[in-house]
């Protein structure tokens, strides 16, 4: 629900990083995001487009790669994927992991810009 | 046309988290314990903050922020009690964020303050990432809720030290399962301390309180 200020916030990494490396036009930005993150992909897309309009990243495509969720589960001694809508619970043992490992980002990896 | 790819890496909460920090560091400073209350809409975050800012009227000094996304009517509420309130009104905003939280409380002179809490915009997905300087996230959610709220919203819970089962008084005629309520709180965070209270016939109130009130002393105690 708050797709816009993560878009607006967005276009903020971006402009500061193309204004650093004197970068005038961005055509394609990666971001990363976690499956608890609660951000919707067709919203956060389409704010993209409203965020961007005016700016350097104007008609730019946003990748967006989702991360799911993984918890370190402390009786298995290992990273496992908790099924969505069962809680964290380990998917092997059923043990209650409190440890997030993936799935929480809201970052931005990289963007595309004419060579 | 040729492209090339720039690699950023930036986390987009970065500038939230760290006006969160320099707010702990704040209220660090003036020995005030925050607490940031979570939960959905009607839950019953401001009717057991009037209960909460009532009840200890006279032994502490507390103030609240309410962050709502159109009325004022929660501050109303709250401002009876006496205590220093103040609205944040979000408009499109579906959570309170640290900038927010600075913001209002440069405009605002609640004078020195034990405790502050902070009702968020009701919600359990936004406001669960946004750190606002808090010591205690407490998330609520009522008995007429279903006993999986805990299992989809997992985050907001994980983030929680406190979860507050609300309208206790009420569990037995919407038949309430405990047990299935423990349980998917535990399956999301195995360490939450949990309470059950209600603000309407003060069921649980006293485990509430205490607890707050341990949490202020060794707040004002770290500040010395
Ligand atoms: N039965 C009962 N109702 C409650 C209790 N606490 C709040 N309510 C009711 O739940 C509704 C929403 O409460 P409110 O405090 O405004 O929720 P908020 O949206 O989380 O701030 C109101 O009608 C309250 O009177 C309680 O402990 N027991
Ligand atoms: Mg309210
Ligand atoms: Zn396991």
């Amino acid at each position: 629900m708050h797709e816009l200020s993560v878009a607006l916030t967005l276009l903020d990494g971006v402009s500061e990083a193309a204004l650093r490396d004197g970068i005038e036009r961005v055509t394609a930005v990666h971001v990363r995001i976690g499956a608890l993150s609660g951000i919707a992909r067709d919203a956060l897309l389409f704010s993209w487009d409203m965020a961007s309009a005016e700016s350097i990243a104007a008609g730019s495509e946003l990748r967006i790669e989702d991360v799911p969720v993984a918890v370190f589960c402390e009786r298995c001694k290992r990273e496992r994927s908790p099924a969505p809508g069962t809680g964290l619970l380990c998917p092997v043992c059923g043990a209650a992991s409190p440890t997030i490992v993936r799935g929480r980002e809201l970052q931005i990896v990289a963007m595309e810009v004419p060579a | 046309m040729k492209l090339r790819v720039v690699e950023i890496q930036a986390n987009i909460m970065r500038k939230n988290d760290a006006l969160a920090a320099a707010l702990r560091a704040r209220f660090a400073k003036s020995g005030t314990l925050v607490v940031n209350l979570l939960s959905s809409p009607g839950s019953g975050k401001t009717t057991l903050l009037e209960e909460t800012l009532r009840r200890l009227a006279g032994r502490y000094r507390i103030g609240a922020l309410v962050g709502d996304q159109a009325t004022e009517n929660d501050a109303l509420r709250l401002a009876r009690s006496g205590a220093p309130v103040r609205q944040i009104t979000t408009a499109a905003e579906c959570r309170l964020d640290a900038d927010m939280i600075g913001k209002a409380l440069a405009e605002w002179n609640p004078g020195p303050l034990d405790a502050l809490f902070i009702e968020n915009v009701g919600n359990l997905i936004c406001p669960a990432e946004y750190d606002l300087g808090e010591d205690l996230r407490a998330v609520l959610f009522s008995v007429t809720e279903g006993e999986d709220k805990p299992l989809k919203y997992p985050l907001a819970f994980n983030t929680s030290q406190l979860a507050l089962i609300t309208k206790i008084d009420i569990a037995q005629a919407v038949g309430f399962d405990r047990q299935a309520a423990e349980r998917s709180l535990r399956a999301v965070h195995p360490s939450i301390e949990i309470v059950e209270l209600s603000a309407r016939n003060g069921q649980g109130m006293d485990t509430w309180l205490e607890l707050l009130a341990r949490r202020i002393e060794s707040k004002s105690l770290a500040a010395v």
